[in-house]
């Protein structure tokens, strides 16, 4: 078909069609060989055009144009006669009482019946005979004959005659033969040089592309080999750095353990476990027993203390009662009592082995050179010791 | 010899990155940390430990006798760097432990915990969250010898502990003035400290235990213990003198708080010194390169020796020198480049003194690489740089140089024949002051963690100052 449609799913349908006048059908066109040419029609006296406003509703018509002619004018003659019928005068209507009948006035009375008489007649003409063939014509003969005879040698020499003639036909024969073969010559000639050329030619264009090949061979190469040296190089810089980051790394951080180790024990984390054994279990066990041992002579003092204080009481409460015989005083032993006594800062063992081991004697001794005067000094001094004693205990607490 | 023990050039970067990150500290604390807690799964433990990430948070004791302002300083302090404050009776408010529950009626019965619980308290507190990322501050604990073996058999080591101390006079007398405020709990004082409005003023209480024998009491009893409980921080103990105002003894603490501890990390000191002309920047330069093994890189001196060398770049100088305009920056920085990148500036540290002089060049000296990690200020006054530099001399026959004040030359014909280099003038100079003094503002800026000192000193005192600034490691700057 000439026209060209184009329908996908994403484009509008379109038609396009190279412009033809369309064909002139007339009713015999079904008996014309359809690749003849068909002959073309005035369109404006084409049936198919529609004429008038397109856009009004079209109803769809008959397609056998002539028969429909034809029954136009068919209902047009029926109309006619219609309407001449209408006009033709008839015979008025019969009278009230009456009625009209149709009668034969003819000479001779005709059966009208419904069924008409029929009789079968035929003939046969003779069969047909075969033209006979037209005679010849041989028209009648006139003139008159005559005849001569011409003898062989009498006109011409035939081998002269015949000489340059043949000459000149054998001299063409010839030159066209030798004009055919010398073409023939120059056409292998020229093939041969056509194809000696075409040889060469693809010599030419093999080497050219073994060629191009080798070049591009190189040039693959070149780059795989320039690829491979560039990730070498690469791979170089990269263990340099590497090398040189572990270097660094191991001096820059050679210092960090005994860093590390020194800090902890500075910190007191890292310590040595004899003298920390030492400092919290010997240590305080030590102090204790020395405070222990401090405590016995200090409770030994105040023991002292008061059993001094008992027996000067004592010895008070006699001289209280003896004041009134003798008065009497030896002032050089005197200040011997209180001394040792005022003097905390001497040695314990001096201290404890004059007063404890012999409580008695000695003090037997001293109480009876003892000084009235003397005692209550002596007393207080004590007393004040005592004093003393319990504002230090109260300072520890 | 394989690759691993070829000498390899070890890119600057790597100690610079060691250097600022404080990788040394940073794996020292995470061994200490993984030493001490010694867990199952050491990778994940160690993962942890750099994700919380809190190695610079504030972990303080505070100790000193009664009514010394412990308290109150201590109350400043977690105020300042925003950490927690833990005392002894912060510890008993804990609502949620059990251990407090007992210490609380230990308390109630004796008015003292025993150390085992008082302790166990405290590590109870210090695992908490916001212990661990913001910090603590301990006041007032440990009081005995016990108490801080046990603290630091726990593994609880604190990276500053301050020490107040004061007279026992001035204490007993201090303590007598002590009033709360119960609202809020702060501490004031009639004398010192006596807050300005007036209904605080009408709420204060006088607190027990003031009275003087309590005082003195309390005072026995702390010098006691104290005494063995200062030598288990050797290294980070500081003792501040708590008979000066409050405010004095709080920056004392706050400066003290502030330092980094001294590290084993290794240090290539890379010292830059700014100065004008005159202040002695040289000659520090020259001290420091002889006693530590620093090399010495004087900016002029190297374009010199550039010159005279006829590098590529001296011949590029050469002309500027020649007209005696400034070489321009490009250059300078070339030749500076090259000298600062050989393998023994490298390995030993440089010191630097003559290049930045301005904020552009300080960028490009940036741009390089090649930063420094000290940078010093001297400031002289305009007058004592006069003095040194107008009346410098030279004699020309014997080469030596000569000050009229400070190294006068020995005999008069010397003197005699003693000439002035140009550049010594007075006007020379003055402008050369000008000119620094114009950029010195942005080189302060640009070098946020300098140190400035006062230059007009001796030159060995200077030395000292600059020497305890390398060695010290720099203060971090409080958040």
């Amino acid at each position: 078909m000439p026209g060209a449609a184009s329908g996908t799913m994403s484009t509008t349908y379109t038609y396009t069609s190279r412009p033809r006048a369309p064909p002139c059908r007339l009713r015999y066109s079904m008996s014309q060989p359809p690749d003849e040419p068909l002959p073309f029609g005035n369109i404006m006296y084409d049936r198919r055009v529609v004429r008038g406003n397109t856009y009004a509703l079209q109803r769809g018509h008959a397609i056998d144009e002539h028969a429909q002619k034809l029954q136009e004018t068919k209902k047009r003659v029926a109309a006619k006669r219609r309407a001449q019928e209408q006009l033709r005068p008839h015979t008025p209507e019969p009278v009230e009482g009456r009625k009209h009948v149709d009668v034969q006035t003819e000479l001779y009375l005709e059966e009208i019946a419904d069924r008409i008489i029929e009789a079968d007649m035929e003939c046969q003409t003779d069969a047909f005979l075969d033209k006979p063939p037209t005679p010849l014509f041989i028209p009648a003969k006139t003139g008159q004959d005559v005849a001569t005879q011409i003898e062989e040698g009498e006109l011409f020499d035939f081998d002269l005659e015949v000489k340059p003639m043949l000459e000149v036909l054998v001299g063409k024969t010839i030159e066209q033969a030798l004009l055919e073969v010398m073409e023939e010559e120059e056409l292998a000639d020229l093939r041969a040089t056509q194809y000696e050329y075409e040889e060469l030619r693809n010599a030419e264009l093999a080497e050219v592309q073994r060629l191009e090949e080798q070049e591009r061979r190189h040039r693959e190469e070149k780059e795989r080999r320039k690829q491979q040296q560039w990730e070498v190089i690469q791979k170089h810089q990269e263990t340099a750095q590497k090398i040189a980051a572990r270097a660094f790394s191991q001096r820059y951080l050679s210092d960090l353990l005994p860093s590390v180790f020194g800090s902890l024990k500075d910190g007191g984390y890292f310590f040595d476990p004899v003298e920390r054994d030492i400092e919290l279990g010997f240590l305080p066990w030590l102090m204790n027993e020395v405070d222990k041992t401090i405590e016995h002579s200090m409770v030994g003092r105040t023991v002292l203390d008061m059993l001094i204080r008992e027996v000067v009481e004592r010895r008070l409460a006699t001289y209280e009662r003896k004041e009134d015989k003798q008065p009497f005083l030896s002032p050089e032993e005197v200040p011997g009592i209180p001394a040792p006594l005022r003097d905390p800062t001497m040695g314990y063992g001096f201290q404890e082995q004059r007063p404890l081991p012999s409580a008695d004697v000695p003090y037997d001794k001293l109480m009876e050179e003892e000084e009235e005067e003397e005692d209550p000094i002596g007393l207080r001094r004590s007393l004040g010791r005592a004093e003393q004693l319990q504002d230090r205990e109260s300072w520890e607490g | 010899m394989d690759a691993t023990s070829a000498p390899h050039r070890i890119p600057p970067e790597m100690p610079q990155y060691g250097e600022t990150h404080h990788i040394f500290e940073m794996m020292q604390n995470l061994l200490e940390q993984l030493l001490i807690h010694q867990p199952k799964d050491p990778m994940l433990f160690m993962i942890e430990h750099l994700q919380r990430n809190n190695d610079h948070v504030p972990k303080i004791m505070i100790l000193g006798p009664p009514a010394s302002g412990k308290t109150t300083i201590a109350m400043w302090l977690a105020k300042h760097l925003k950490t927690n404050l833990l005392t002894v009776e912060s510890l008993l408010a804990m609502g949620h432990s059990e251990l407090a529950q007992e210490a609380q009626q230990h308390y109630a019965r004796d008015r003292s915990v025993p150390s085992l619980l008082l302790v166990r308290l405290v590590q109870e507190r210090l695992s908490d969250e916001d212990c661990i990322s913001r910090g603590w501050i301990l006041d007032g604990i440990p009081e005995t010898r016990e108490q801080a073996i046990m603290v630091q058999t726990l593994g609880i080591s604190p990276w500053h502990v301050i020490a107040l101390s004061a007279p026992d006079t001035v204490l007993i007398e201090r303590n007598l003035g002590k009033r709360i405020d119960p609202q809020t709990g702060e501490i004031y004082h009639t004398t010192f400290d006596w807050p300005p409005e007036a209904d605080t003023q009408n709420r204060l209480v006088v607190p027990e235990g003031i009275s003087e024998p309590a005082t003195v009491r309390r005072l026995l009893r702390h010098h006691r213990n104290i005494a063995r409980v200062l030598p288990s921080y050797p290294g980070i103990l500081k003792v501040i003198s708590a008979d000066q105002p409050c405010v004095d003894v709080f920056y004392q603490a706050l400066t003290y708080v502030q330092t980094n501890r001294r590290s084993n990390a290794p240090f290539t000191p890379r010292v830059l010194l700014c100065g004008p002309v005159g202040s002695g920047k040289s000659l520090q330069a020259g001290l420091l390169a002889q006693k530590y093994g620093l090399i010495n890189v004087c900016c002029g001196q190297l374009l010199k020796e550039a010159m005279a060398d006829k590098t590529r770049q001296g011949e590029a100088i050469q002309p500027f020198f020649k007209k005696g305009l400034p070489v321009p920056d490009s250059l300078i920085l070339k030749v500076l480049n090259l000298r600062l990148s050989q393998l023994d500036c490298m390995q030993r540290g440089w010191v630097l003194h003559g290049f930045p002089r301005d904020l552009d060049q300080a960028h490009l000296l940036d741009t390089t690489g090649h930063k420094p990690n000290r940078v010093f200020f001297l400031n002289v006054p305009l007058d004592s740089v006069m003095e040194r530099l107008t009346l410098r001399r030279t004699d020309p026959v014997t080469g030596e140089r000569y000050h009229l004040i400070y190294k006068p030359p020995p005999t008069m014909e010397v003197q005699a024949r003693l000439r002035q280099n140009p550049k010594d003038t007075e006007e020379q100079v003055r402008f050369e002051m000008d000119v620094f003094y114009r950029n010195s503002a942005e080189l302060e800026e640009f070098y946020k963690q300098a140190i400035t000192l006062n230059g007009d000193q001796d030159p060995y005192t200077v030395f000292e100052y600059i020497e305890s600034g390398i060695t010290h490691p720099l203060p971090q700057k409080g958040p």
